[in-house]
């Protein structure tokens, strides 16, 4: 099960991959209602907009101090990297050659080409340490997670910062693995556009610092080349103390001044952040202790169960291979030392991912994605894993009586095979969970309608109001009004941007002024339900919509109109 | 990639078996768990049928109560009047019928007996009957209006106007309960109006109640005339759960006066949520006609959306 070195067909495989990922996305993304917090990047994105205009324009107007505070204020509580590139896709992709359907899509788009890269990468990756199989296998896997394929199309950061974590990740091995020059500088780079994306990096100095010291310990245990481990670390770890701060310094022009300040604010939002309401096993949690197995239910209900299975697998087959490793070295044999530090890599990846996620105080309220940098990690286990099961299917079918199924050990048959077989599963959960991914429960816990029973979180962010525009647009009289509960503003009106809501409809923020009330289901929205029940004499839903008979967005209508 | 497999502790050939088994478990897994019924369209089904066994006055409970609004999406306000939606508890029903699907039954009902069933498509309707029922003789939500009842306010002494006309208010995103239409007016603005609303409670359930924010200063008081009596008063009072989780409120005291005489006082403080409280009526008890007034106070009534039902029995 070791790696292969790559070759241009790796590169074209990478790249199919993204391709095929970036073109389901954006086929998909027209029927996906705009989160909250799109909208309010959707606003930020449009400032900066503006100042990349003027800075085309005129560079010394867009320079000046007023000009920068100004527009980079917006939204200055996160990086401004991914907004940047809303920004540039919204004003080049769609104002100039207008190659989207909808406006929308414009701002969606740049986090769908991180989604394609960030697979594409993960077969690379697996390629080159596990083989081709393992490598197909987890950018499959990773992107039939149906909360990462949910993500994936949205104008947010999290699944740009899976992306960029990896690929800090990945450069770091590389540069680990390699030595040279190369590779530490792309770490560094790397760990810059982790650094402007989200604050999930802060997490990568601690695992890169804290696996070289272990990758120490372990040359000392085996007698490897400690000296050449700590060089090859001194470079990549110091690309990333200078690089990556310099690369987030340029990228953000907000940090241009008051920098400790604007940074200080930055970091403090983060660490002292609010906590808002979260539904996990029928219970709200809005204040710490945050239930400690959270993560780990959740991963459970949420990733198909074959996928983390295969990734157990993956973790004994890697883990038994090390072990033996290890007692040869002791023995003092020669170990072979490849694999070591990537499985130890990637296992410390999915460790430090979750590991804020069993501490009773870190807020829960944004489910999944919270972890998700983890996500690509268990699919490369998961790779490994499915690489040793075409192994073994492979002999068991050499042993085969049957000569015409014994030619099946040599070719990709068996892999193809067993791809269908463990793969079903993971495509039917994802293609069927659309567009309502925060909803879909995997059949561990009985699906959306065993995950509403168990009282696991059915929706947030007020993203299925796309679910019903088609009600709405068919319902609501001329000039009519909504309640638009949960959608941020800017999402609402993006939805009439695209044409996707006709643009008489208006949005109101109180029942009582409007005709019609949307609610977004969440426990602790339900006074939102009953204000609607007493505004309008009704306790009766017009329109209910969800997945697989599990309410999860309801609409009330006056009565009379 | 060579085809030695490296065996150690792990038995190549039953995990590939397992595996494979996983692959196709899941997947048969997936269709049944995203089929399996009621879908949405099934709900329908249940018109016919409910409008059959339904008798005038019969509670209706959804079991998974998740699926409530598909049901009453499908049956209306006829079968789900605002009053048994957003009941204070089932003590009053002397009977229920639970509409039950994928084999779930609702914990409320528990100490009801089953006299009938019947299936349709993927429900089972059953008909629960309540072992002691109470006999309300009064409910004072259900009786707030100018016929038998009037608001006033005592420092300083101010009558709170019936308007059946009044700006309907909803709070919105995390705001307060909807304002009704017809509620009595007090002075100091549309919080310190009494009207029936529904606030949900800790457990986010409805609770159909008398929104009766205190005043700055002194009571609010809420007299209801020619009212038969009981045996006790019973009632439940809370407020919107977001409202007193942060439990920094201060106490709401909610006393009971009958022909002028206190028979109970009561408080609620923040973190109880939807809590009973019940005041027996001692030699008022079985009149035909007494005066009952509700005194509603707080040492600082920041934030005290407080909201009461009541009923004699």
């Amino acid at each position: 099960m070791s790696g292969v070195k790559l070759t241009w067909k790796d590169d074209l495989i990478a790249a199919l991959l993204a391709g095929v990922v970036m073109a389901l996305l954006v086929a998909t993304v027209g029927d996906l209602g705009y989160a909250r917090d799109e909208g309010f990047y959707f606003h930020a994105a449009d400032s900066y907009r503006r100042w990349f205009e003027l800075l085309f324009a005129n560079p010394r107007a867009a320079f000046e101090p007023k000009a920068i505070d100004n527009a980079w204020r917006v939204n200055s509580e996160h990086p401004g990297l991914i907004k940047s590139l809303f920004a540039l896709s919204n004003l080049f992709l769609q104002k100039k050659l207008h190659l989207f359907a909808m406006e929308g899509t414009s701002y969606r788009f740049p986090g769908i080409f991180l989604a394609g890269a960030g697979v594409g990468l993960v077969y690379r990756w697996g390629a080159e340490a596990r083989g081709r199989i393992a490598g197909l296998f987890a950018a499959i896997a990773l992107f039939c997670m149906p909360r990462f394929f949910y993500n994936a199309h949205l104008a947010c950061f999290d699944v740009p910062v899976v992306t960029m974590f990896l690929l800090a990740t990945y450069c770091f091995w590389k540069a680990m693995r390699e030595g040279g020059s190369r590779w530490p500088i792309a770490a560094g780079l790397a760990f810059g556009l982790a650094l402007d994306t989200k604050h999930n990096a802060w997490f990568l100095p601690i695992l890169a610092v804290t696996f070289v010291a272990l990758c120490l310990v372990r040359d000392r245990l085996t007698g490897g080349d400690m000296k050449q481990t700590a060089r090859r670390a001194l470079a990549a770890l110091g690309a990333m103390a200078v690089l990556g701060p310099l690369v987030m310094y340029a990228l953000w022009p907000w940090i241009w001044r008051d920098t400790f300040a604007r940074l200080g604010a930055y970091a403090s939002f983060h660490l002292n952040h609010e906590y808002y309401n979260m539904e996990f096993l029928g219970r709200t949690y809005w204040t710490p202790p945050m239930p400690r197995l959270y993560a780990p239910v959740m991963t459970a209900a949420t990733v198909p169960a074959v996928t983390l299975a295969l990734s157990a697998l993956g973790l004994c087959v890697r883990a038994r291979a090390r072990i033996q490793a290890l007692l040869r070295a002791r023995a003092g044999k020669v170990a072979r030392r490849e694999g070591g530090e990537t499985d130890l890599l990637w296992l410390m990846a999915i460790g430090i991912s979750y590991g804020a996620w069993v501490l009773p105080k870190t807020p829960i309220f944004g489910g999944t994605k919270h972890w998700m940098q983890a996500y690509p990690f268990l699919a490369l286990f998961a790779g490994a894993g499915v690489s040793w099961l075409v192994s073994v299917l492979r002999v068991e079918l050499r042993r085969l009586k049957a000569t015409n199924l014994r030619r099946f050990a040599r070719g990709p048959a068996a892999a193809m095979g067993l791809f269908a077989v463990l793969l079903a599963a993971p495509i039917a959960e994802t293609a069927a969970s659309h567009p309502w991914g925060l909803s879909n429960y995997t059949p561990l816990v009985g699906g959306a309608k065993g995950a509403a029973t168990l009282g696991l979180n059915r929706t947030f962010w007020g993203y299925t109001t796309g679910a019903v525009v088609e009600y709405l647009n068919h319902e609501v009289p001329k000039g009519g009004t909504v309640y638009v509960h949960d959608t941020a503003w800017p999402s609402w009106e993006m939805l009439q941007k695209d044409g996707r809501l006709r643009k008489d409809i208006r949005g109101v923020g109180a029942v009582h002024e409007a005709d019609f009330a949307l609610y977004h289901h969440e426990p602790h929205m339900l006074g939102q339900e009953y204000q609607a029940w007493v505004a309008y004499g009704t306790v009766q839903p017009a329109h209910v919509a969800g997945l697989h008979g599990t309410p999860v967005i309801w609409i009330y209508r006056r009565k009379g109109r | 990639m060579g085809l030695r497999v490296a065996s150690g502790a792990l038995r190549p050939k039953p995990l590939l078996g397992a595996f494979v088994a996983l692959g196709i478990a899941e997947l048969a897994g997936f269709f049944v768990s995203s089929r399996r019924g009621p879908d949405f369209a099934d709900w329908a089904a249940l018109v016919g049928p409910m409008a059959e066994e339904r008798k005038q006055g019969e509670l209706v409970v959804v079991a998974p109560s998740w699926a409530e609004p598909l049901a009453r999406q499908a049956l209306g306000d006829e079968v789900f009047p605002l009053r048994d939606v957003a009941r204070p508890d089932v003590s009053r029903y002397r009977a229920a019928l639970e509409i039950s699907a994928l084999g779930e039954s609702a914990p409320e009902l528990l100490g009801f007996r089953e006299t009938g069933r019947r299936e349709v498509g993927p429900f089972v309707i059953r008909r629960l009957e309540n072992p002691s029922p109470a006999e309300v003789v009064f409910d004072f939500v259900d009786a707030l209006g100018p016929t038998q009842a009037d608001v006033r306010v005592t420092s300083p002494e101010a009558a709170c106007m019936w308007n059946p006309n009044a700006r309907v208010l909803a709070g919105g995103l995390g705001g307060h309960p909807t304002f009704p239409a017809a509620r009595f007016e007090c002075p100091g603005g549309t919080f310190f109006s009494i009207g029936p609303t529904v606030i949900a409670d800790q457990d986010f359930r409805p609770r159909r109640c008398l929104f009766s924010h205190p005043p700055a200063r002194g009571e609010v008081v809420t007299r209801f005339s020619g009212v038969p009596l009981g045996t006790v008063i019973r009632g439940h009072g809370g407020m919107y759960w977001i409202i007193e989780r942060e439990r920094k409120g201060a106490p709401v005291a909610l006393a009971v006066r009958v022909d002028g005489e206190e028979i109970g006082r009561w408080e609620h403080r923040d973190g109880e949520g939807w809590a009973a409280f019940e005041m027996p009526l001692g030699a008022h008890a079985g009149k035909k006609s007494a005066t009952v007034e509700f005194f509603v106070s707080s040492k600082n009534h920041a934030h005290r959306h407080f909201c009461f039902e009541a009923d004699t029995r």
